[in-house]
């Protein structure tokens, strides 16, 4: 082993990781205030994904304004899915069970959905950043600067809102109890729909990182990549945020340092590895249990 | 300290369980004679849900004993705990929704034909016998309870109390050695609760069958119970006849003083 | 043989092994409550070894590829054989996954092993003959016993199939009418209150996991010794949630409702789907078919959760209590 292809799987691997920040940040919030795992998750990157195709292909914007705009849109998509999908069911009370069927039925309708409109070929962003820069030993592209950049930003602001905001403290007393927070008047229902906002923003901006990422996607890249988010969540323990990026974090650079040893096509086996072991010896994820968030 | 003893049925000896730093069993002792109905009562928070959780599996202990029958069964799992003969029933009653009153019953028995996939398959004439038989039990304890009538309804469209009751039913049915009863009375009608109360002094006064009931009625634990033991935050405050504990300031102090 | 004749037999041979599938899926799903979303790995599994175990030693360049085994067993074994390597599988997969009491862990397990025994599958060609997939398994019991061309052999494979598949429905219906039906039943709705009567929660699962995994495998090992041949583009993810669909359709707990479903779904919607052409990209027509059934799965739970045919209630008859004397032998459940 040389030491030289250990710190190149570490750039690449810190890249890794800031897709998988953004994407199991907006799994985990999503699940601590509603607590139940959105099956259909991996279709929000891949609308994202799409979405920023359509806006920096067909209207030729920009990659970067594509993101965020395309972050928005997913906002608003994960919202209508919240809206027109679940709430019918946790108004009424559905166990979780029945959550989880009907989020892994949407998943396979999305899907499908984008597979119809865009056709199963492998896309590409038009994205004119190529050079190449000397950070600290290691290469790094401008657009993979970028892409720590953004998540790096999005995980400050993620923790500004928990720490400082209205609307974070209440989201982490319902993550803690949604009955007592009920009962001491937070306005459950509403901070329900704010965070599917926020878990969609987040999973549209890291379905477009990941394809830029990746350099060519099909509809099937947020499903394959779904897994590898439950893997950072879980060891994160689920429903903790700051969990999840470290989880990110570990995840990421394991998967593309072992990258450089085995057969890159084996990476997500790391992730499935990680997982596994989780499962078995410490499901309430690495972070000593406390309250949640 | 509370030595395990061949009168007891159940020996607690300083049981702790904590959640999150906050202590909510702190070194809780008693025992529960074979044989009687014994009552745990407290105001709210004092720890009388974690003791029943502990007791039965439900979640680990931090230290501490837990001796049921001269056995040492300190977290063992609750199917264990069951097996040993401590069922519990549930605050909040929880039937089986889509099995029916009879089905909720004859679930309960420990050892049964056709529990395991092999057995189902291979010996269904030793099914059938050994359901006959025990259909006539359970037929006995509904017409006790008065669900016979309900009997092939589902669990799932009883009322609030006949849900009790059920729960209860299901429990003797276990055949079990110490019954412990978590607010069996709460949210149940006077009339039922009324019902309820015979039914337990007649179990245990028929058949024998130790209760450890834990119950916020005061008048109902003072009528069903020989031995009433108090907790407060997460200790035991006193214990004996209710009448000399509504002489006991302590006791009084935790209920009024909140 | 005429065409339709020839059409309508493989329809049935497809249906009686679509109903295996959903009766194991009800096992798993409808009795117990244990979210499986990779079902298909399981067939895919029971498959690719009856597969491999009925075909002959692989040779080194030769036609057939690269694969495991090649131990030439003849028929009822390669299935047996396909049915224990799915329950192997489910076993490694249960005890991941089913040791706690939560059922999105178990869930998101099947999700991540799906995945990967798919990607494994593909890479490793030594496995199975990689992307390009198995071909030429032989054909139960043609060239010892029947010599029957490819389309005369539809009839006998028939009645292997119709063989197989009561006696699977024999097992379904048993377990479900006992004991440990009740049992699993009672897991599905409140597991905490089967563990207050006594019941191992992790062992009741563990073994109704590895039960349906075998009617998955059994069912698979039926599929490939059909067609011949299996690649990792047959089991995709869309077809664990066919089967899926046909037992919420069918009815889950319900025996009887998952042959309807079988028939419904996989039979009725994918068949009279597949004749239809639409002009657009080549998979259009495979995605709005994904589409139609992610979206009948929801509608479904949402609209009529217990099914077509919901689960029976069981009624007992009293006149078979026996006064504490072992006389009668039938005083099981009577349907109401």
């Amino acid at each position: 082993m040389s030491l030289s292809m250990v710190w190149l799987g570490v750039g690449f691997g810190l890249i890794t990781a800031s897709v998988l920040a953004l994407s199991s940040v907006g799994l985990t919030l999503q699940f601590g205030v509603t607590n139940f795992v959105n099956f259909a998750y991996g279709e929000f990157l891949t609308i994202g994904a799409y979405l920023a195709f359509v806006l920096n292909m067909g209207l030729h914007l920009n990659i970067w304004v594509s993101m965020f705009a395309a972050g928005i849109l997913t906002a608003v998509v994960a919202w209508l899915f919240n809206i027109i999908v679940i709430e019918p069911f946790t108004r009424r009370k559905a166990p979780m069970i029945i959550l989880l069927v009907v989020t892994i039925g949407m998943d396979l309708f999305l899907m499908n959905g984008v597979q119809a409109l865009f056709g199963p070929e492998f896309k590409q962003y038009n994205d004119p950043s190529g050079s190449i820069l000397h950070v600290g030993g290691l290469l790094f592209t401008v657009q993979q600067l970028w892409i720590i950049g953004i998540a790096a930003a999005a995980m400050v602001a993620v923790h500004t809102l928990l720490k400082y905001s209205k609307l974070g403290k209440a989201m982490r007393a319902m993550s803690d109890s949604s009955e007592l927070a009920l009962i001491s008047g937070i306005p459950t229902r509403r901070i329900t729909q704010y965070v599917w906002l926020l878990s969609g923003f987040l999973g549209g901006l890291s379905g477009v990182v990941l394809a830029i990422n990746v350099n060519n996607f099909t509809p099937a890249l947020g499903s394959e990549f779904l897994f590898v988010i439950f893997a950072a969540v879980i060891m994160g323990g689920i429903g903790r945020p700051y969990g999840a990026m470290l989880g990110a974090l570990i995840i990421g650079v394991a998967m593309e340092v072992s990258a450089m040893f085995f057969d890159s096509s084996y990476k997500t086996v790391v992730a499935f590895a990680i997982l596994v072991l989780m499962l078995l010896f410490r499901p309430q994820g690495i972070l000593p249990s406390r309250g949640r968030v | 300290m509370a030595t395990p003893s061949k009168d007891n049925i159940l020996t607690v000896n300083e049981l702790k369980k904590s959640f999150g730093g906050v202590h909510a069993v702190d070194g809780v002792s008693f025992e529960v004679p074979r044989g009687s109905i014994t009552g745990l009562i407290g105001p709210n928070g004092a720890g009388k849900s974690t003791v029943v959780n502990s007791l039965s599996g439900f979640h680990p202990v931090d230290s501490g004993q837990v001796t049921l029958d001269g056995t040492n069964v300190t977290n063992w799992p609750s199917h264990k705990i069951a097996q040993q003969g401590l069922i519990r029933t549930f605050q909040i009653a929880r039937e089986l929704q889509r099995l029916t009153v009879f089905e909720n019953l004859l679930l309960a028995p420990q050892v049964q034909p056709g529990a395991t996939a092999l057995e189902a398959i291979f010996s269904r004439r030793k099914i059938a016998a050994w359901e006959s038989k025990t259909l006539g039990r359970a037929v006995a304890l509904l017409k006790r309870f008065n669900l016979f009538e309900m009997r092939d309804e589902y669990a799932g469209n009883l009322s609030g109390g006949q849900k009790k009751l059920l729960d209860l039913a299901r429990a003797l049915m276990a055949a079990p050695r110490l019954v412990l009863l978590d607010e069996p009375m709460a949210g149940v009608n006077p009339t039922l609760a009324g019902d309820l109360q015979a039914h337990i002094r007649d179990l245990n006064r028929e058949q024998g069958i130790t209760f450890l009931l834990i119950e916020h009625n005061l008048g109902i634990v003072e009528a069903l119970c020989n031995r009433v033991i108090v907790m407060a935050e997460g200790r035991i405050l006193a214990e004996g006849s209710m009448s000399a504990l509504r002489e006991n300031k302590d006791v009084v102090n935790a209920y009024l003083g909140g | 043989m005429g065409a339709i004749i020839y059409y309508l037999l493989t329809l049935a041979i497809f249906f009686a092994i679509y109903s295996i599938y959903a009766w194991g899926l009800n096992i798993h799903f409808g009795l117990t409550g244990i979210l499986d979303f990779t079902y298909i790995t399981f067939v895919a599994i029971g498959a690719y070894f009856a597969g491999v175990a009925a075909m002959g030693h692989a040779q080194p360049m030769g036609m057939g590829g690269e694969y495991i085994l090649g131990w030439n067993l003849p028929f009822p074994v390669s299935p047996v054989l396909g049915g224990i390597a799915a329950a192997i599988l489910a076993a490694l997969v249960g005890f991941v996954g089913l040791r706690r009491l939560r059922s999105d862990y178990l869930a998101i397990t099947t999700v991540a092993v799906g995945q990967i025994v798919w990607l494994v599958v593909g890479n490793q060609t030594s496995l199975f003959n990689g992307w390009d997939g198995i071909s030429g398994v032989p054909q139960p019991f043609n060239s010892s016993l029947f010599h029957l061309s490819y389309n005369q052999y539809q009839i006998p494979f028939l009645v292997i199939c119709l063989i197989v598949a009561f006696i699977a429905w024999r097992v379904a219906e048993s377990l479900t009418e006992s004991p440990y039906g009740r049992i699993l039943r009672a897991i599905r709705e409140d597991e905490a209150v089967a563990a207050a009567l006594g019941k191992d929660i992790f062992r009741y699962r563990m073994s109704a996991f590895i039960i349906g995994a075998i009617f998955a495998g059994v069912g698979g090992a039926l599929t490939v010794e059909y067609i011949g041949a299996f690649n990792p583009s047959g089991w995709g993810v869309l077809e664990t949630f066919i089967v899926w669909a046909a037992m919420l359709v069918g009815g889950q707990g319900n025996n009887r409702g998952m042959i309807l479903g079988a028939f419904l779904v996989p039979v009725l919607f994918t068949e009279a789907t597949r004749f239809i052409t639409i002009p657009g990209h080549p998979l259009l027509m495979e995605s709005i078919r994904g589409m139609a059934i992610g979206l009948l799965m929801v509608l479904v739970v949402r609209y009529r959760p217990q099914g077509v045919i919901p689960e029976r209630k069981r009624v007992y008859r009293l006149n078979l209590i026996s006064q504490e004397t072992e006389d009668s032998a039938h005083g099981h459940a009577v349907e109401g």
